[in-house]
């Protein structure tokens, strides 16, 4: 071959690397303005006003992160995986440690006034570590013996974090777990021996649950228990979105989140109020957006050129999917309220700039879709 | 790092998680679209009342007036602590709160909070009416921290003159159950102060106006955020009476310190002037939620303080019941005023002795001299003439044995006997004897103080009214009594008062009355003559006094009722006495009252 002929054609791949996805990136955009408008609205009545503008400025931080991470090579930073997920894990640990503790769990960590969930981004390691210990597999089913240390490797942030006393997040490392392993494939008798395992552990885990975790878990089977207490946040968001009809209040109209009977407007339940001011119509394109963000993540996920693509795109679309699923369930009253943010909607610094560094993550395998493949 | 050939298996997996998570949010999207569509109506109206507080706006009950504009019942405003029952979170803390607060016992307020939760979840409940000032400040400095207290000034009950027309206008309370299921008081809502009885219970409806309401939007923690244009509160009607305040002063203190009743009425139109029962209570005590120990004194008291004994009790008319007689004979053709009946201070009928209240006898009389005497052989007489059923037909003719109709509430209808009667409550049949006692008014014929009132009505002027005490309502009258019947019957009733009568007490200078004594024995006189003198004091004879003046154009009657009092002559006619006097003092302007207070 052509040495000039060569560079000539890689130049032309090369000037490919420059474009985005521009689909991904406009559904990003508008769920990040959807989640400003609701932040305001919620600062309107009760939530502190200066919400409006921390959010906007980590939205910058995020974007930035979003285009160096997205610039980058993926494959660099699955190389490094392993650095990455042990740094994160003593920075874990360190929280655990000296971190500030916060409404009943300690997973806060500031430095000057900076500061951050660490357990957030441990996410991203998460996904990246899984990512190196996938790469070099072959063409065959995971079975027992490969699915245990990629479960080890999933434990020790859990591990981690649930000690640090915050289940939700500790919950959302799990289905990347799940979401690589299932789309690398398996062999049927994990499943079995899985199921067999979660069921054993099943009632240590329930003694391990806090009182109120126990209590929230009950009154979302039976939402009449204690209607005025533990169950009262989640009747309140079912009375919030009940309430919004077909047209919704109108901005800054959700009187029943902004009166404070809905608990965290601006961030958890930040669907709760925007449903009630903007109602069904609000309420299914926040849906639709989400659904258009997932199946555009897949859809990359296809045009993959290597295994390390496929798992990062399986691993960043089931931890999306989940927080999306769980969340709004939550607001709809389906799950207990376990408090897990909603991807880009909610307010919190950790967690958006960990979703944009994902999507960013999708991004890049994006724009190395025909590299691998044609060389 | 090389890419596996075949993909295919990673796509397809991919492709299945695609349709794995559209599922669940097609699932999302189907329990949103059952939230706020399918039971919008139902969460919109949990999210209002969430939301909304309502505090009542008490309206002002309407005043009452005597017949020349005097007011007797006001309001007086004070500032009561309201209580949201379903604000309250933890109990124990707004106890121990208001104990401090207000010395608000743990029974009483566990006590109001279940009366305010059986009211239904949104309304407020009456802790403490007419906080002082010193309490006030002191729950507004901690209110931010009790959301579940509300203060609300809101209006009282005030009855200017204390336990004066005590009866007559009634007293308030909350309504109960029971009331609440009754169709006057449909407007009604649990909790609301009614008018237990009297005028307030009678007119409440007019009286009562409508409550406005103040609806506030509140937040979470029950805070106001938001005041809603409030709907005023209508104050109720005004009641206009045809009491006359001065005569009803009088009266009250005619019947100070007794037990019995009184009643003054203008015989020309039924209003009643003046209505006073005895012993009495304060109506004010129940404006304010009336104390467990004082309304238990009220209700054990067993003279029983509570009853209007105008027109809820009844009481045998006694020698009254002569006036009865009297025009039953007349009217029915069997009896001759001229006639003379001798008197020899007893007489067998039936086979059995009756006696005059005369040892001796009266010796020979007509029916003026009857009257003025009282004498019972005459009556017993024209007893057994008449029959026990023309006696019941014609006192149920002038309107005895049911109720007068009056506007006070609880009236008693009393007791005509007659052989149906008797059949019917006994089951026996009548005894001749028995007809004998019902001349003289004893036996199971029964009367109510107001129904004495309007026999003598009927008698001064040959005409029936409607008794009334609202002023604006229109009375007719109905039924005219031929005056030639009358004409003996009111002469034997002004000898009683002014011919050394029985009822000479009762005389002025200056002003014709005419009236009948009675003294009604309530146990027989043998065993009363055997008791200790202590115990015969307490079983002493109902004392009756029932008049008009002046004779010849009258314009007021009244009735008095001493019970266990004594003579009639000499304990109730004294106090008809004062009432008349009253009444000349203020209305009767002759030429010669005028002259007599023209020489004091």
């Amino acid at each position: 071959m052509h040495p000039s002929k060569n560079r000539h054609k890689q130049w032309g791949q090369l000037s490919r690397l420059a474009q985005f996805d521009a689909q991904l990136l406009a559904v990003i955009v508008v769920l990040a303005v959807i989640g400003l408008a609701g932040i305001y609205s919620a600062t309107l009545h009760g939530a502190n006003p200066s919400f409006f503008s921390r959010q906007l400025s980590w939205l910058v931080l995020g974007g930035v992160s979003f285009f160096l991470v997205a610039a980058g090579d993926y494959r660099w930073l699955t190389e490094k995986a392993h650095l990455l997920y042990w740094l994160a894990n003593i920075i874990l640990f360190a929280v655990l440690c000296f971190g500030k503790e916060i409404s009943g769990s300690r997973s806060w960590v500031g430095i000057g006034g900076l500061g951050g969930q660490p357990s957030e981004f441990a996410k991203i390691t998460l996904i990246l570590m899984l990512t190196r210990q996938l790469a070099d597999f072959g063409d065959r089913k995971l079975d027992l013996k490969h699915i245990l240390p990629l479960t080890l490797t999933a434990l020790v942030p859990i591990v981690l974090v649930l000690l640090q006393g915050d289940l939700g997040t500790a919950l959302t490392y799990l289905p990347i777990l799940l979401g690589i392993v299932a789309v690398i494939g398996f062999r049927l008798r994990c499943l079995f021996v899985s199921i067999t395992l979660a069921i054993l552990s099943a009632p240590v885990a329930w003694l391990a649950l806090k009182d109120y975790q126990q209590q929230r878990i009950l009154s979302t089977l039976d939402p009449s228990i204690d209607p005025q207490g533990i169950g009262y946040q989640a009747s309140q968001s079912l009375i919030a979105i009940g309430s919004s009809g077909l047209h919704g209040k109108g901005l800054g109209q959700g009187l029943q989140s902004q009166l404070g009977f809905v608990p965290e407007i601006h961030s958890d339940l930040i669907y709760s109020l925007l449903t009630e001011e903007w109602g069904l119509i609000g309420g299914t394109i926040i849906l639709s957006l989400y659904l258009m963000l997932i199946l555009r993540i897949l859809w990359v996920g296809e045009r993959a050129t290597d295994r390390a693509g496929i798992v990062l795109v399986s691993g960043v679309a089931s931890l999306l999917s989940f927080h999306v699923v769980i969340n709004i369930g939550m607001a709809l009253g389906l799950v207990p309220l376990i408090g897990i943010p909603l991807p880009l909607l909610s307010y919190g610094g950790s967690s958006t700039i960990t979703f944009l560094i994902a999507l960013a993550l999708i991004t890049s395998v994006y724009r190395r879709r025909f590299l691998y493949s044609q060389i | 790092m090389a890419f596996p050939q075949d993909n295919r298996e990673y796509i397809r997996r991919i492709g299945w998680f695609g349709w794995f998570f559209s599922i669940l949010v097609l699932g999302l999207f189907c329990r949103l679209w059952y939230l706020s569509i399918v039971r919008y109506d139902h969460f919109l109206s949990l999210a209002t009342r969430n939301q909304i507080r309502s505090v009542p706006l008490v309206a002002p009950r309407g005043e009452i007036y005597d017949r020349e504009g005097t007011i007797l019942v006001e309001n007086t405003f004070g500032f009561d602590l309201l209580l949201f029952p379903y604000q309250v979170i933890d109990p124990k803390k707004t106890q121990a709160y208001l104990e401090n607060a207000i010395d608000l016992s743990a029974e009483e307020f566990y006590e109001r909070l279940d009366v305010g939760r059986s009211y239904g979840r949104y309304q407020p409940v009456v802790l403490k009416q007419n906080l002082p000032l010193t309490q006030i400040s002191y729950l507004l400095a901690r209110s931010a921290d009790h959301p579940e207290l509300e203060i609300s000034e809101r209006p009282r009950r005030s009855y200017v003159y204390g336990t004066l027309g005590a009866h007559l206008f009634g007293y308030m309370g909350e309504i109960s159950a029971n009331e609440l299921s009754l169709d006057i008081f449909r407007k009604r809502r649990a909790g609301d102060l009614i008018g237990k009885s009297g005028i307030e219970r009678i007119y409440d409806a007019e009286l009562s106006g409508r409550d406005g309401i103040q609806k506030l939007r509140v937040d979470s923690l029950g805070r106001t955020v938001e005041l809603l244009p409030p709907v005023p509160p209508q104050s109720g009607e005004s009641i206009r009476l045809t009491i006359d305040l001065d005569l009803q002063k009088a009266t009250e203190k005619a019947l100070e310190g007794r037990v019995g009743a009184a009643i003054a009425m203008d015989p020309r139109n039924g209003e009643i002037l003046a209505i006073t029962s005895r012993p009495t209570f304060n109506p004010n005590d129940f404006s304010t939620r009336i104390s467990l120990s004082r309304w238990g004194n009220l209700t054990s008291d067993s003279d029983r303080p509570l009853q209007n004994r105008v027109v809820q009790n009844t009481f045998a008319p006694g020698s009254i019941f002569k006036i009865v007689m009297a025009m039953a004979g007349l009217e029915g053709g069997l009896l001759n005023p001229k006639e003379t009946v001798m008197c020899s201070g007893s007489k067998e009928f039936f086979g059995h002795r009756f006696r005059c209240g005369a040892r001796s006898g009266h010796g020979r009389l007509d029916l003026k001299r009857a009257l003025q005497y009282s004498c019972n052989i005459y009556f017993y007489e024209l007893g057994r003439r008449l029959g026990i059923d023309k006696i019941a037909a014609f006192s149920r003719k002038i309107g005895l044995g049911a109720a007068t109709g009056v506007d006070l509430t609880g009236e008693a209808p009393g007791i005509v006997p007659s052989r149906e009667w008797k059949k019917k409550t006994t089951g026996m049949p009548w005894f001749a004897g028995e007809t004998i006692s019902v001349s003289i008014g004893q036996g199971p014929v029964l009367v109510t103080p107001l129904q004495v009132a309007l026999v003598l009505t009927t008698i001064s002027r040959g005409q029936f009214v409607q008794p009334h005490i609202r002023m604006d309502r229109n009375s007719h009258n109905v039924q005219s009594f031929p005056q030639e019947y009358l004409k003996p019957i009111k002469d034997g009733l002004w000898l009683a008062v002014n011919d050394s009568g029985t009822g000479r007490a009762a005389h002025i200078d200056g002003m014709e009355v005419a009236g009948k004594t009675g003294t009604v024995q309530i146990i027989s006189r043998t065993t009363l003559e055997k008791l200790p003198p202590v115990q015969a004091a307490k079983f002493k004879p109902n004392a009756w006094f029932a008049g008009f003046a002046p004779m010849d154009d009258p314009q007021i009657v009244v009735a008095v009722i001493i019970e266990r009092g004594g003579d009639g002559g000499r304990v109730a006619a004294p106090i008809a006495r004062d009432i008349f006097q009253a009444y000349t003092q203020k209305f009767f302007k002759t030429p010669e009252s005028l002259k007599l207070a023209a020489g004091r």
